[in-house]
C-alpha cells in the first residue's frame, strides 16, 4: 500500500492541495531518471502504473521514454520492477476493440513508440529466458500485446534476435503451465504470414515440442492448450511447402493420425478398429481438436505428384471419418471437403467401410453396425439418404446435413470426372440383354414418381439423384448416349407409377398419365419418365390450394429435373429428339408464359431448356426446328431472354459458390411474432438450422458458360446451320479446316506417289513393248522354222519319191541288164548330191 | 505407410555466395536430379534423406536447411546455425570472389554455431572446368569456364581451418553425397567419442529404428 500513498501524496503535493494528474505525472517521471534510487524509481513505476488507466495519455506522452528506459536498465536486476514497468507498458499500449476510435489509436501510438527501433523487442526477447516467472510471463503477455498491435514489426525484430526463437521454443518445456501456454499464444501469432519465422520454428523442433505437449495432454480429450498447440502446428504447415516436407519426412505425422484414433499403418483391406470409428463427442473441446487434426491430415493427404503411403493413408482416414463413423456431422463434412480433388489414390470402388447407425432411442450411446460396403456405394447412399439414413434428422433438412451430404456430391462428381468411370457407372445401369435392369439405389431415387402431398425426405433423395446423374452425364457424349438406352426396371415406380397421382382439384390430368400409350408400348426410357415427372410436378405445382410450403418442394423437384435435362440435352440432338417425341415442348412452354409469376427461377430454367432443345434440335424427326420456331417468335425472343437474365439474379442462384450451395431455409417453421426461444411453439429442436439446396455449383458454372449461346441462339434462323457463332462453332470450323488441311496434304502426298508410280508404269510400257516385240519375233522365227521343216518334209517325201522311182528305174534296168551301181551307195551319193 | 526407420537425425545446413549451387546440390542429394535454372533461394528450404554408413551400420537422416546466400537473408540464415550438427561451406570453384567470402561465412558460424559442429568445405561447379582434372567428356558440353581456385589451395585452406574438403560437382553429381556422408562420418565419429552426451546440441538426435509410433523414442532421444 506504499504506493497508494505516494499517490497521495503526489497528487496532493507537500503543501496539500489538489495538483493536477498531469503536473502529478510529470514529477512521476521525473523520478524514473537513473539518478534517483532504485526504490524511488520503484514507486514511481508502481505510482505510474495506477494512473496509466484513468490518464493514459498523460502517462504515455510524459513517461513512455522513461518506463522504457527502466526496463531496459533495472528489468534484470529487480524483478519487482521489472513486473511493474511491463504491466504498465501493458495498460498504455492494450488496445481495446471496443473503446472509441481516439483511444484506441493512442494505444496503437504507445505501441510505435515502443517498437521504434529493436531495443525493446530485443529486451522482451531476452526477458523471455529470466528467471522470475512474474517477469517472464509479464514480458510474454507484452509481447503478445504488441504482437496484436503490430504483429509485422515484432516479426521482424524477432527474425533478426539472436536468440529469440531459440528461447521461445525452450518455453515449451516450462514446466509452468501458465507460461507454456502463454508461448504457445504468442507462437501462434508471431507465425502467422511468414514462412521464415515458421521454418525456423520447425527447424528449432516446434513440431516435436508441440507434439510432446497434445501428447501429455490426453490428445484429443485434452483441454484448450491442446487446441491452441494444434492450432500453431496447423499455422506452421499451412502455405508452407518447405515446413511440409519436413513434417511429412518426420515421424510425426503417424502420431497425429493415431490423435484421432486411426491406426497409421492399417492395412488397406483391413477395417478399420472401432474405437476410431465410435467415440464419445459430447466433449465440446475435444470437437475443437478433433477438427483442427482434420484440417492439418487435410493437408497431408493433399500431396504434389503420385501419391505417396502417407497421403493415401491420410485420405483414407478422411473418408473413413466422413462415411464410416458417429463423429459430428460438421467434422464428417469437413473432412469429405478435404479429400483431395484428384481421389485417383483411394480407389472409391475397392475400397470396404463399415458404416454405423445409431439405434433409435439411445441418444447415440448404442450403434448398429451394417454390412461392410463399398465407399462407393456407401458415398452414395449418404448423398441420397443423408445420415444415418435420415433417422436422426427425419422430415427435417438440417443445415449440417445438407452440407454433409453436398461435400460427399463433391467426392462423387471428381471420382466420375474421369469418363471412362462415368461411362462405366452408367452402363451398370442399361440392362444387359434377356434380364431386367438392374434396381441401383441411384436410378431409384431419380424416377421415384413424385406423390402429392411431398414427403421431404424423398423430394431431397430425387433431387440429389439428379444432381448426381448429372455429374455421370456432363462431360460425357459416350455417356449420354449409354443413358438414353437406360429402360428402369416396370416394377420400379417409374414404370406406372403415374396413375398413382390423382390431383386434388379435379384439374388437368397429366398427358402422360390417362391415356398411358408409353405404359402400353412397353416399358419407358429414362428419358421418358423423367419428363413424364417433370410434367407432373409442374401440374401439381400448379394447383391453386397448395401450402406454400409444398409448392416450395415442387419447385424443388422441377429444377432437378430441369437442371439435369439442360444438362443432358446439351450437344445431344438424339436426346433432344427423344425428350420432343415425349411430347416436351408444351410441358415447357406453360411455365414460361406465365405472367403472373414472381418466382423467376422456374421460367429461367424452362426457357434455357428449350433454348437447348431449339440449338440441339439437329436431327430428322416429327418436331423440326421449323417447328419450334413460331413458338419461339410467339413467346417472343426478348422475352425469352429476359427469363435468362432473371434467373440469373435470383438470390438462390447466385447463393451458390464453388463451396457450399447450401442456402439457409426462409424461416418459414418458426412464425417470426412468437419470442424467440419460445418452448411453446412445439419445434422439436429450434436451435437447429435448416437448410436447402438448389442448384450446385456445377450448374451454375455451366450455366454462366453456356447461356449466352442459347440466348443467341434462340434468335437465330431455324435453317442456320449452328448456334450463333459461339466459340465452339470457331473452335469447329477452326478444327475442321485442320481436317481439311490435313487431307491436302495428303492428297499431295498421294499425287506425287501417283506419279512416282505412273513414272514406274511407264517402264513397264517398255517393257511390255519389247516383250511384244520379241514374242512377235519369236512366232516369226517359230514360223520360219515350221515353214522350215515342211519344206523339208516335201522334200524328203520328194526324195522319197525319188528313191522309189530310181529303184524302179534302176530294177527297169537290170531287167534290161543295163549296169546298175550298188544301192547303197549310190543313195549315199545322191543323199550328198541332194545336199 | 513405410516404416520409418533410422538411428540418428542430423540436422545440417548449408551456406555459401549466392549461386555457387546450394540448392542444387541438395537437390542433387535428395532428387538424384540437376536443378537446371534455380531461382534464388528466399530464406530457407528443407530437403532430407536416409544414408547409410556402412561401416558404421547406421542408418541416418539427413534434414537438410538449404539457406539463402543473399546479403539481405544473412541474419534470417544465422537463426539457422545454431541447430545445426553439420555445415556444408559451398564456393564456386569458378569464382575466386566466392571463395574469398567463405571466410565471412566461416566467421558466421564460429559466431553461431555449436562449438562441436562439423564443417567440410565443398568447391562445387567442378563439371565446368573438367579438362584441368582430365575428364573433359564429363562436362558435356556445357559453358567451358576457367578455374580460379586450385584443388590445392582449397584443401590447404580447409587443413588451416580444420575443415573437411571435397570438391563436387552437382550437375554431374559427382562427389555430392560423399561430401554429405563424409561429413556424417565425422559426426558419428564425435559421438562415439561422446563429444555430445551432454545433449547439449539439438542438431544430433538419436532415434531408436522404429516402425510406426516413434514419438516416445524419439522424445527421450530429444529431451532427456
Amino acid at each position: 500500500m506504499e504506493f497508494l500513498s505516494q499517490i497521495n501524496i503526489a497528487l496532493r503535493g507537500p503543501t496539500g492541495q489538489p495538483q493536477s494528474a498531469a503536473d502529478t505525472i510529470a514529477r512521476l517521471a521525473d523520478r524514473l531518471s537513473p539518478s534517483t534510487l532504485l526504490a524511488d524509481r520503484r514507486a514511481a513505476v508502481l505510482a505510474l502504473k495506477g494512473l496509466a488507466r484513468d490518464w493514459k495519455a498523460d502517462v504515455g506522452q510524459l513517461t513512455l521514454h522513461g518506463l522504457l528506459d527502466v526496463l531496459q536498465n533495472d528489468a534484470e536486476v529487480d524483478a519487482d520492477i521489472g513486473k511493474a514497468v511491463l504491466e504498465t507498458l501493458i495498460l498504455l499500449c492494450e488496445v481495446d476493440e471496443n473503446a472509441p476510435a481516439a483511444a484506441r489509436d493512442l494505444g496503437y501510438k504507445h505501441t510505435d513508440v515502443v517498437l521504434a527501433d529493436d531495443k525493446v523487442a530485443q529486451k522482451l526477447f531476452a526477458l523471455m529466458a529470466d528467471h522470475s516467472f512474474y517477469l517472464r510471463y509479464s514480458a510474454l503477455q507484452f509481447l503478445s500485446i504488441l504482437l496484436q498491435n503490430r504483429r509485422q514489426a515484432v516479426q521482424g525484430y524477432f527474425l533478426k534476435a539472436p536468440v529469440g526463437v531459440t528461447s521461445l521454443i525452450a518455453l515449451l518445456e516450462d514446466k509452468r503451465e501458465i507460461i507454456r501456454n502463454e508461448a504457445i499464444f504468442i507462437i501462434q501469432s508471431i507465425i502467422s504470414q511468414s514462412p521464415e519465422i515458421q521454418k525456423i520454428m520447425a527447424f528449432e523442433g516446434a513440431f516435436e515440442k508441440l507434439f510432446n505437449i497434445i501428447v501429455g495432454e490426453q490428445g484429443l480429450e485434452g483441454g484448450v492448450v491442446v487446441q491452441d498447440a494444434l492450432t500453431c502446428i496447423d499455422g506452421l504447415l499451412r502455405f508452407n511447402q518447405s515446413n511440409q516436407s519436413y513434417f511429412r519426412g518426420s515421424s510425426l505425422p503417424p502420431v497425429l493420425l493415431s490423435l484421432v484414433g486411426f491406426p497409421p499403418n492399417l492395412p488397406f483391406n483391413t477395417p478399420t478398429p472401432q474405437q476410431f470409428a465410435l467415440q464419445l463427442w459430447d466433449v465440446p473441446q475435444k470437437r475443437a481438436n478433433a477438427t483442427l487434426v482434420v484440417g492439418v491430415v487435410g493437408l497431408l493427404a493433399r500431396h504434389a505428384g503420385p501419391p505417396d503411403g502417407l497421403s493415401i493413408a491420410c485420405t483414407r482416414c478422411l473418408t473413413e471419418f466422413g462415411l464410416a463413423s458417429n463423429a459430428p456431422t460438421n467434422i464428417k463434412t469437413q473432412a469429405l471437403h478435404l479429400v483431395p480433388s484428384n481421389v485417383s489414390g483411394l480407389p472409391l470402388a475397392e475400397m470396404v467401410v463399415t458404416p454405423y447407425v445409431p439405434v433409435p432411442d439411445t441418444n447415440g450411446e448404442e450403434w448398429d453396425r451394417l454390412e461392410p460396403a463399398s465407399a462407393l456405394d456407401a458415398l452414395v447412399e449418404l448423398i441420397l439418404h443423408g445420415e444415418y439414413n435420415n433417422i436422426i434428422d427425419g422430415e427435417r433438412r438440417t443445415k449440417d446435413g445438407m452440407e454433409l451430404r453436398g461435400a460427399a456430391l463433391g467426392i462423387f462428381q471428381n471420382f466420375v470426372q474421369k469418363e471412362e468411370i462415368s461411362e462405366a457407372i452408367v452402363q451398370a445401369m442399361v440392362a444387359q440383354p434377356g434380364s431386367q435392369a438392374p434396381a441401383t439405389p441411384l436410378l431409384y431415387a431419380l424416377t421415384t414418381v413424385p406423390v402429392s402431398p411431398l414427403n421431404v425426405p424423398s423430394v431431397t433423395s430425387t433431387h440429389f439423384a439428379t444432381l448426381l446423374f448429372a455429374h455421370l452425364l456432363r462431360a460425357s457424349p459416350r455417356a449420354k448416349a449409354t443413358a438414353r438406352s437406360i429402360v428402369p426396371q416396370a416394377g420400379s415406380p417409374g414404370g406406372g407409377g403415374g396413375a398413382f397421382f390423382v390431383p386434388a382439384d379435379g384439374g388437368p390430368p397429366p398427358p402422360g398419365n390417362d391415356d398411358d400409350p408409353a405404359d402400353a408400348d412397353g416399358p419407358q426410357t429414362l428419358l421418358q419418365i423423367l419428363s413424364e415427372h417433370l410434367s407432373l410436378a409442374f401440374l401439381a405445382r400448379a394447383r391453386a390450394d397448395l401450402p406454400d410450403k409444398e409448392a416450395r418442394e415442387w419447385d424443388r423437384l422441377c429444377v432437378g429435373y430441369l437442371c439435369l435435362l439442360i444438362q443432358w440435352l446439351w450437344e445431344d440432338p438424339a436426346a433432344v429428339r427423344e425428350f420432343l417425341e415425349a411430347g416436351a415442348l408444351g410441358v415447357l412452354v406453360e411455365p414460361i408464359n406465365q405472367t403472373v409469376e414472381e418466382d423467376a427461377m422456374i421460367p429461367g430454367l424452362c426457357a434455357f431448356l428449350l433454348g437447348v432443345i431449339y440449338e440441339f434440335n439437329r436431327e430428322p424427326g416429327e418436331v423440326t426446328r421449323a417447328v419450334i420456331h413460331p413458338i419461339l417468335t410467339r413467346l417472343g425472343i426478348d422475352m425469352l431472354s429476359g427469363r435468362l437474365i432473371h434467373l440469373r439474379d435470383d438470390d438462390r442462384f447466385r447463393a451458390v459458390g464453388p463451396d457450399s450451395f447450401v442456402v439457409a431455409s426462409p424461416g418459414a417453421h418458426v412464425p417470426p411474432h412468437l419470442p424467440q426461444g419460445a418452448p411453446a411453439a412445439g419445434l422439436p429442436k429450434p436451435e437447429i438450422e435448416e437448410g436447402e439446396i438448389w442448384f450446385d455449383w456445377a450448374f451454375v458454372d455451366f450455366w454462366k458458360s453456356n447461356y449466352y449461346t442459347i440466348q443467341k441462339g434462340v434468335a437465330v434462323d431455324p435453317n442456320a446451320l449452328s448456334s450463333a457463332a459461339g466459340q465452339e462453332s470457331a473452335m469447329l470450323i477452326a478444327s475442321l479446316r485442320d481436317v481439311i488441311r490435313n487431307q491436302a496434304a495428303e492428297i499431295e502426298k498421294l499425287q506425287t506417289q501417283l506419279k512416282a508410280v505412273s513414272a514406274a508404269s511407264g517402264e513397264t510400257d517398255a517393257l511390255r513393248a519389247q516383250v511384244a516385240s520379241l514374242t512377235e519375233q519369236l512366232e516369226t522365227s517359230d514360223q520360219k522354222k515350221k515353214d522350215v521343216e515342211k519344206e523339208q518334209d516335201d522334200l524328203l517325201v520328194l526324195l522319197d519319191e525319188l528313191n522309189s522311182k530310181r529303184r524302179k528305174d534302176k530294177e527297169r534296168m537290170r531287167q534290161a541288164n543295163m549296169e546298175v551301181s550298188e544301192d547303197e551307195e549310190e543313195e549315199d551319193d545322191e543323199d550328198e548330191d541332194e545336199e | 505407410m513405410a516404416g520409418v526407420a533410422w538411428h540418428y537425425v542430423l540436422k545440417f545446413i548449408i551456406t555459401g555466395d549466392a549461386a555457387v549451387g546450394k540448392s542444387s546440390l541438395l537437390v542433387r542429394l535428395t532428387d538424384q536430379r540437376f536443378l537446371a535454372n534455380p531461382d534464388p533461394t528466399l530464406g530457407v528450404e528443407f530437403g532430407s534423406k536416409l544414408i547409410t554408413i556402412p561401416e558404421e551400420n547406421k542408418v541416418v537422416k539427413l534434414q537438410c536447411w538449404d539457406t539463402a546466400g543473399t546479403e539481405s537473408f544473412r541474419s534470417i540464415t544465422r537463426s539457422y546455425y545454431r541447430g545445426a550438427a553439420g555445415c556444408l561451406l559451398v564456393y564456386d570453384v569458378t569464382s575466386r570472389q566466392s571463395f574469398i567470402n567463405v571466410r565471412s561465412w566461416l566467421q558466421d558460424v564460429r559466431e553461431h554455431a555449436d562449438p562441436h559442429l562439423t564443417c567440410i568445405l565443398v568447391g562445387n561447379k567442378i563439371d565446368l572446368c573438367a579438362d584441368d582434372a582430365g575428364a573433359a567428356a564429363a562436362a558435356g558440353g556445357g559453358p567451358r569456364r576457367k578455374r580460379e581456385v586450385s584443388t590445392d589451395e582449397g584443401e590447404l585452406w580447409a587443413k588451416e581451418e580444420g575443415l573437411l574438403f571435397v570438391e563436387a560437382s552437382a550437375k554431374s553429381g559427382e562427389n555430392v553425397e560423399e561430401a554429405f556422408e563424409c561429413a556424417t562420418r565425422n559426426i558419428l565419429e564425435k559421438v562415439r567419442r561422446g563429444v555430445f552426451d551432454d545433449d547439449r546440441s539439438p542438431g544430433v538426435k538419436l532415434s531408436k529404428p522404429s516402425s510406426g509410433v516413434a514419438l516416445n523414442e524419439d522424445i527421450r532421444g530429444s529431451c532427456c
